[in-house]
């Protein structure tokens, strides 16, 4: 069907991106003079970078068309960044990244997201929650507390789904960087059934979560506790416990990236990130691929960093459920065909207008839960200076 | 039916984009009330359990918390937790015998040097004298179900039971 | 009675090896009635050996300390190394025409080959779980033989009422996505399953924490 959408890769005028950037510049002034009570010199001067950062990179989104490339740069600032501010906190409040058992017992280990898919069996049995947190803030690291991360996770996820892996994850963006890096990829033929990985593990880790009792992902496999905090090793167990993360961090996060140019980390492995793509099939957005314009060259299927189009999935017009919304499958398609769609709405029929939808909600969801992040650590490296 | 499904496509964009706008101010505060009032708790493992009893000492007191039992494959041993309060008023050296199940009777002594240092790591000697409860000899952190911590203002020693 | 009670901490112990090898088998509910069939049988044959052992040598009660982990290290490292055949099994079997109520079998030589289902039921029959313990305990005290075997029957199937709904696992339509996943949820549980079987031979603390 004819397509009266806007032309692959068009710029749009200084003017009309300009505008179309406005809601979003007010949205992150709103959200910056919301996140800090009295702002040092560090904190207010991090706060104006990053929402400039922020406009920047969604006025360029709308001047150029293309998502991907702008989208990245604020993921891997992310990435980079939380690190910065978490550890820095850590240090600050314990002197170490090992949590200590004073720190479990008094439930002050800070909550992240990845655990929640482990956390709802046991509760279900027990209404125990099997971490050693707070409900509600407790002091020290406890932040917000567990219900407040479950309530932004839910928040964030009812708008923009499995999107949450490219516009909110904080750790997503170190192996995003990593793949980004190399010009072309060493390895270029994988196994299509590793992207079945992260089914695997997330059914492991559940099974192991409800019968051991404690969130297992945490205890075992998260690689992340590299660059944010780890219980700390007290004998041969905690010592294994730690080499592995170390190994799998340094493998699926730093090296396959580099030789894959995927995320290989949240393709291949993260349980949370299946977790997520069932809120695929709730969410309004989706990619979509239009068939009368596909020729097909599968330069999506290439470009994708998860590996979620395959052949099969262009030929039936569309993604696969574990699509992560990050727009490089539309902005690597010469023909336009892979396009940002509304379900229920016809493909190809005014794809910007559903590419705009989609990001005002996923860009405003980023500039409230990761743009404070970004200014945390940016406010903790200008503290060295200021 | 083509139009219909479309109208309700963008509604449902439009829905979203105003949950978005709500997120911060609404949305999320209260999908985090409910969360809150969903009557989860900590599993004791890591919070123990809920305070029973309080025995009056000399310018301190010693919480006596009701047993904590593992779930599923837990691979810790039931145990008691008992709390030694305020921490910053506890002699320098404490042997008390505690009678836990209220009988009357005490049921172990504990000892431990309370040192001035609130970070010096902490040791603590149980000896049993109720065979329900394990005796231990020079424990710091073994495990959550046997230990002595200082959290905040309180010592806390965790004792085991006998399966 | 304790076997109802019980029930879902037995379905929570055995739910890492059940469940990934379910989902391992073919679609269609003959096929899991008969995979279930088979588990809770040998399950069965699993708790009355153990019956017998502990009424005859009043073992459980008496049960020296070193001993019991030795055991449950054993058992730990059988499941590691069947549930690692058993992955690999069922790639091979994926790969060749199965009749329809065919269940994936483990082992090389055709003489040698014994069904997953029979394997990991009578393992999982003899791990000892502290439902089971408690369970042992209670038989080893009984009166006579006989009255310990009743006692263990009538736990199996006060548990064996919680696995009946895994029967349902027949209607998930199986693809080449639910198997691969079966198969490295299996692998990962097995490596699981090693670890912890090495550290209890070698002695060391399970979890340290």
């Amino acid at each position: 069907m004819a397509s009266d959408s806007l032309p692959a890769r068009q710029s749009r005028s200084v003017v009309r991106s300009f505008l179309l950037t406005l809601p979003i510049a007010v949205w992150a002034l709103l959200m910056a003079s919301a996140a800090y009570g009295h702002a040092n010199r560090a904190q207010w001067i991090a706060s104006v970078v990053t929402v400039l950062f922020m406009i920047t990179l969604f006025f360029m989104m709308m001047r150029t068309s293309s998502t991907y490339r702008w989208r990245r740069w604020f993921f891997v600032a992310l990435g980079l960044l939380f690190p910065v501010g978490f550890i820095h906190q850590v240090m600050v409040f314990r002197g170490t990244m090992g949590i200590p058992i004073e720190e479990m017992i008094a439930g002050r280990t800070p909550f992240c997201f990845l655990p929640i898919p482990l956390l709802i069996l046991p509760a279900a049995f027990t209404k125990a929650l099997v971490f050693p947190g707070s409900i509600l803030p407790n002091g020290g690291m406890s932040g917000g507390g567990m219900a407040a991360m479950a309530g932004i996770w839910l928040a964030i996820t009812l708008v923009v789904g499995k999107g949450w892996c490219s516009y909110a994850c904080f750790f997503g963006g170190i192996e995003e960087g990593m793949a980004s890096l190399p010009a072309k990829a060493k390895i270029r033929k994988i196994d299509s059934r590793w992207r079945y990985g992260p089914w695997a593990v997330l059914l492991a880790m559940v099974l192991l979560s409800l019968a051991l009792f404690e969130p297992a992902y945490c205890m075992w496999l998260c690689p992340f506790k590299a660059v944010s905090e780890y219980v700390a090793a007290r004998n041969t167990i905690g010592l294994i416990q730690n080499g592995i993360f170390i190994v799998l961090f340094g493998g699926l996060v730093i090296v396959l990236p580099l030789l894959t140019k995927k995320r290989t980390q949240c393709a291949f492995f993260c349980p949370f990130g299946a977790f997520q793509s069932i809120f695929n099939k709730t969410s309004v957005f989706e990619i979509k691929i239009d068939k009368s314009r596909c020729t097909p060259c599968v330069l999506c299927q290439k470009s994708c960093p998860t590996m979620a189009l395959t052949d099969e999935s262009i030929q039936q017009g569309g993604t696969l459920m574990s699509c992560m919304k990050c727009g490089a499958c539309v902005d690597a398609c010469p023909k336009g065909a892979a396009v940002w769609h509304i379900r229920g709405t016809d493909v190809a029929v005014k794809p910007e207008r559903a590419r705009l939808m989609f990001l005002y909600a996923a860009w405003a969801m980023s500039i409230m839960f990761a743009g404070g992040i970004i200014a945390e650590g940016l406010a903790t490296i200008l503290h060295v200076f200021i | 039916m083509a139009k219909l499904k479309s109208k309700l496509g963008y509604t449902g964009a439009a829905f979203t984009l105003v949950i978005a706008a709500l997120a911060p101010f609404l949305v999320y505060p209260q999908l985090s009330k409910g969360f809150a009032h969903l009557g989860l708790h900590i599993d004791e493992i890591y919070a123990g359990g809920p305070k029973v009893r309080t025995i009056q000492a000399a310018g301190y007191t010693i919480d006596i918390r009701d047993q904590v039992n593992p779930h599923m494959f837990q691979t810790e041993k039931p145990f008691v937790q008992l709390d030694w309060k305020p921490a910053r008023s506890l002699p320098a050296h404490i042997s008390d015998a505690v009678d836990i199940d209220g009988d009357g009777k005490p049921d172990v002594k504990v000892s431990f040097d309370v040192p001035h240092d609130p970070k010096t790591p902490l040791r603590v000697n149980v000896d049993s004298l109720n065979p329900r409860y394990e005796s231990m000899q020079d424990v710091g952190k073994k495990k959550f179900s046997a230990l002595i911590v200082r959290v905040d203002d309180a010592i806390l020693v965790r004792i085991p039971v006998k399966q | 009675m304790l076997g109802l009670a019980s029930g879902p901490a037995c379905v929570a112990s055995c739910g890492p090896v059940l469940i990934p090898s379910l989902l391992a088998e073919r679609t269609g509910l003959h096929v899991h009635a008969r995979y279930l069939s088979l588990f809770l049988a040998t399950r069965l044959v699993g708790y009355l050996l153990f019956a017998v052992v502990a009424w005859e040598l009043g073992a459980l009660v008496s049960l020296q300390a070193p001993t019991r982990p030795l055991i449950f290290a054993v058992i730990n490292l059988l499941l590691a190394g069947v549930l690692l055949r058993y992955a690999y099994s069922v790639g091979k079997a994926y790969n060749r025409p199965l009749e329809r109520r065919e269940l994936v079998t483990i082992g090389t030589a055709v003489k040698h080959r014994i069904s997953g289902a029979a394997a990991i039921g009578f393992l999982t029959g003899i791990s000892l779980c502290p439902p089971f313990v408690a369970a042992g305990v209670r038989a080893a005290e009984s009166a006579s033989l006989a009255s310990a075997i009743l006692f263990f029957a009538f736990f199996f199937l006060g548990t064996s009422v919680w696995f009946l709904p895994f029967a349902g696992f027949g209607w998930i339509r199986r693809n080449e996505g639910v198997t691969t996943v079966a198969r490295m949820a299996m692998a990962v549980i097995a490596f699981f399953y090693l670890y912890i079987g090495l550290m209890t031979l070698i002695g060391k603390h399970l979890y340290g924490v």
